[in-house]
């Protein structure tokens, strides 16, 4: 007697990932592939934004000062959470790879999320204190 | 004609009776295309029952044609590992009271194996993966005329890998593997760390090439779903990290 077992077809497992029952640790893994993702298409933008310099000082000057006003200022602070977390996390990651990490990797996490929100909270302040304390 | 299958004896009886419905994925190969799921509501349950006893009042009461692996029913063979309420875990090691019974209790085959029949999965591919690391012990010395003897100390860091039932829940759960079908998995790397790291064992590196290789523990991305499944508590990411680091430092 013959059988077909069934397979699912391949794309059903980039499903898998965010139907598997999640927990602290896949999140951290989607996270992580997601600031990543990010940071790299930052990448792009910035060098993008570089090339302004091909035109001389002036231009770059110029284009520089629409960075500074408030939308960019927002962006630079979202954009400097994406590389905390990437950045503590990788630490994590590290940690776990190549000391006892795995043994605390949910406390880790926290440490992730506890020193990641105090820096961001941090930048706020250097990067917002020019609109806020100028008189 | 004489019950063989009794299901739940006088003894078994509920206490806290309550009502619960299973929303199983069948598969039947000689009919279906494809898998489906179909809903089978069991009353006089008690929360202390196992998911496990619920697949056999399903099988022994309402639908003979269930089908499913089980041998010992006590957590020690390794065979009833199912996916329940989208985590892998072994049918006979959840308890009902442990799980969300509010809404219908889904029960899938473990995920990324080819389907047999309903929760039945072909397990050849998990056991050839075992296999590429040579689990066995590895001498060139004859036998000594009594046992090999071991130090506690050497003998402890093996205790928690020799725990494991080869249930295939840590494997099955990898998001890795379901990304790259020749990675090791977990089940085979925790395996290979209990030969390479046997003190009595002579050749740890025939054991560590294949974890060594490009489907082997680099695959690894630390994301502990092996770990929130193995039904024996084992830490599988713990141990693979020690093979990574052992590979790192005889690299250096
Ligand atoms: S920790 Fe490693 S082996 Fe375990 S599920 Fe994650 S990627 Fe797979
Ligand atoms: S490590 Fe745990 S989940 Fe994996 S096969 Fe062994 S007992 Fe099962
Ligand atoms: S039936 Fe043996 S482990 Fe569950």
């Amino acid at each position: 007697m013959s059988y077909t077992p069934y397979r699912e077809p391949f794309s059903a497992w980039n499903k898998l990932i965010l139907a598997y029952r999640r927990h602290s640790g896949s999140w951290a893994y989607i996270l992580h592939r997601l600031t990543g993702i990010g940071l790299v298409a930052y990448l792009f933008i910035h060098i993008w934004a570089l090339s302004s310099l091909t035109h001389g000082r002036a231009a770059f000057a110029e284009e520089m000062k629409t960075f500074t006003t408030p939308p960019f200022k927002v962006g630079e602070w979202l954009l400097g959470a994406l590389v905390m977390f990437h950045a503590f996390n990788g630490i994590r990651i590290a940690v776990v790879d190549l000391a006892n990490g795995a043994k605390y990797h949910k406390k880790l996490l926290g440490a992730v999320w506890v020193t990641g929100v105090a820096v961001v909270v941090l930048m706020f302040f250097l990067i917002f204190s020019t609109d806020l304390f100028a008189k | 004609m004489t019950d063989r299958n009794p299901g739940l004896s006088e003894n078994d009886r509920c206490y806290t009776c309550m009502t619960a419905t299973f929303r199983i994925q069948r598969y039947n190969p000689e009919k279906d295309a494809k898998p489906y799921f179909k809903d089978y509501t069991l009353t006089d349950l008690d929360p202390t029952f196992r998911v496990l006893d619920a697949l056999h009042e399903i099988k022994w009461k309402i639908d003979g044609t269930l089908t499913f692996r089980r041998s010992c029913a006590h957590g020690m063979c390794g065979s009833d590992g199912v996916r329940i309420n989208g985590k892998n875990g072994l049918a006979c090691a959840v308890l009902l009271k442990d799980i969300n019974t509010s809404k219908p209790i889904v029960i899938e085959p473990l995920p990324f194996l080819p389907i047999i029949k309903d929760l039945t999965v072909d397990q050849s591919d998990f056991f050839r993966k075992y296999e590429m690391i040579k689990p066995y012990l590895i001498t060139h010395e004859p036998p000594p005329q009594m046992e090999r003897l071991q130090s506690p100390e050497d003998a402890e860091l093996l205790m928690e890998p020799t725990k494991c039932i080869m249930c295939a829940c840590c494997t099955t759960s990898c998001p890795s593997l379901w990304s790259n079908e020749n990675y090791l998995g977990p089940a085979a790397i925790l395996r290979g760390f209990r030969f390479a790291f046997d003190s009595r064992d002579e050749a740890p590196e025939d054991h560590m090439a294949a974890m060594d290789s490009q489907d082997g523990v680099w695959r690894c991305h630390t994301i502990f779903n092996c770990v929130e499944a193995c039904p024996k508590e084992i830490n599988i990411t713990w141990h693979i990290s020690q093979v990574k680091k052992q590979l790192v430092t005889m690299e250096l």
